[in-house]
């Protein structure tokens, strides 16, 4: 999970989940809250279900 | 556009009774300027101003900015628009430098990422800064646990505003020398020098917030758009540093005033190439931000036709992803780059230099490793609280030693490794 994907792609990362922003890759402090928690969890879930996900090359995860 | 750059040059500083300049000594008042200083509330009673030589057993630490003293004596405007003065568009008439002086913002640490400037022995070597009579400014705020926002907004005011009153005290004086630059308006340009290249410069401003910002006019980057500006309007002020960021290679508003790539592409206008344009662009915190900087940067090298572009970069880190998005899409447009970086390649030199990097990058200037490191021994005096040495970037607990010596990486020395090329060292393949 990363903000700058182009990075994790130089560095050779095999799943790639972009995220928010680098000072909070997982939060986003303008949404309130529950907002944020909703936003969390789906950015969660999509890193489980990237792990889940059978690649044959470098991939990112936009959904 | 033509600016003339009046010049002062200050071979020696002195506290005096009145603030002027006479016979290569720049005198100070120095009631005057810590009174000047302390109409901030924000700022603490316990201000203090000191002078520091080139030679001297001095070591200033942390140094949060550097400034040259200016003044505008003629021509709209005046020195750091938005800033200390009005938002009036400055780069044209005349502006008073006190040459070869810098104030120096230093005291109480804002933010872990400030800097070390020895003016003798051999951290001197690594910091331009060691070479300039400094004024420095001891400062802290009035409120221990202040926001550090409000903080860093204090300290770069003063260092403003003291670099503005010590360049108006000598104003109506006989210049040492005067350098006159021009830059022609982008139609005279286009039709000018046929046979030459168009080249341009994309000057990438840090930009990511917490403490790391600039500021063009007075408007924090972070928010604008990439855009034009005439490189005299930046020798006017026009950007101005409010960054807390690793202290080699944050652009100090000393080197954004004298910048060495504005400069030198000045000099070189209608011999080697033909100097069009100079484009400001940002360093932002998400990858939209990036992607549409960088698209918007080089779009705007694309519709000016040049063949060409200087991109400096600041800072490191994530910036490295701004500066290969401006070096490919630049290179995509047909427009040919040449990066100028620094390295983080760790302390042995054996790590990847910069985090991102693309194929079409391969004209690359570095100032250096910025994880070099480097002993600085124990000076004489100390301006400023050398423990802290132990919690700015690039030093760990326990760089300062009993004796007081300092063991650093080059990071924590005050421009070691300008990306703007504002250094004294150089290396040369053979």
């Amino acid at each position: 999970m990363c903000t700058i994907v182009p990075i994790s792609q130089t560095v050779g990362a095999n799943r790639i989940v972009p995220t928010i922003a680098i000072p909070h890759p997982l939060g986003n402090p303008s949404k309130t809250p529950e907002e944020e928690k909703i936003l969390r969890r789906s950015l969660v879930e999509r890193a489980l279900k990237a792990l889940q996900t059978e690649i044959t090359e470098q991939t990112v995860f936009t959904e | 556009m033509k600016l003339e750059l009046q010049k002062l040059n200050v071979k020696s500083l002195k506290f005096g009774d009145k603030t002027g300049f006479s016979d290569g000594v720049l005198a100070i008042n120095k009631a005057e300027l810590i009174a000047l200083i302390s109409e901030d509330p924000m700022l603490g009673k316990n201000i203090d101003a000191d002078i520091a030589m080139p030679g001297e057993s001095v070591r200033i630490m942390p140094v949060k900015d550097v400034i040259e003293p200016r003044w505008k004596i003629e021509g709209k405007g005046q020195v750091f628009p938005g800033m200390l003065s009005d938002v009036e568009t400055v780069g044209e008439g005349k502006t008073l430098v006190l040459s070869g002086c810098a104030v120096l913002t230093a005291g109480k640490l804002v933010r872990f990422q400030e800097g070390i400037i020895d003016m003798s022995g051999p951290g001197a070597d690594y910091t331009p800064y060691s070479k300039t009579c400094n004024v420095v400014l001891i400062l802290e705020p009035s409120d221990p646990n202040m926001d550090k926002h409000d903080y860093e907004t204090a300290c770069r005011m003063a260092g403003l505003k003291a670099a503005a009153y010590l360049a108006k005290s000598c104003s109506g004086l006989q210049a040492d020398s005067t350098e006159v630059y021009e830059m022609p308006k982008i139609r005279d340009a286009m039709n000018s020098y046929p046979e030459l290249p168009k080249v341009g410069y994309i000057y990438m401003l840090q930009t990511q917030g917490l403490l790391h910002d600039t500021y063009l006019y007075g408007v924090d980057v972070k928010r604008i758009l990439p855009t034009l500006i005439s490189p005299l309007e930046v020798m006017d002020g026009a950007i101005v540093s409010g960054n807390c960021v690793s202290a080699c290679d944050k652009n100090s508003t000393y080197s954004h005033l004298n910048n060495p790539v504005i400069s030198d592409m000045l000099k070189r206008h209608g011999k080697d190439f033909n100097f069009v344009a100079c484009i400001v662009t940002n360093e932002n915190v998400t990858l939209a931000d990036k992607r549409r900087s960088s698209s918007y940067a080089t779009k705007l090298a694309a519709m000016l036709g040049l063949d060409g572009v200087v991109i400096t970069e600041e800072g490191f880190g994530n910036p490295d992803a701004d500066l290969i998005m401006n070096c490919r899409k630049s290179e995509q447009l047909g427009i040919k780059t040449a990066l100028l970086t620094d390295e983080y390649a760790g302390q042995d030199g054996a790590s990847q230099s910069l985090a991102d990097s693309c194929p079409e990058g391969d004209a690359c200037v570095t100032a250096g490793n910025a994880n070099e490191v480097i002993k600085l021994p124990a000076m004489k005096k100390v301006i400023g609280y050398q423990e802290e040495a132990n919690v700015i970037a690039g030093g760990w607990q326990g760089s300062l030693s009993d004796d007081g010596s300092i063991t650093v990486e080059l990071q924590a020395i005050t421009g070691a490794t300008s990306e703007l090329g504002y250094t004294k060292l150089g290396a040369y393949t053979l």
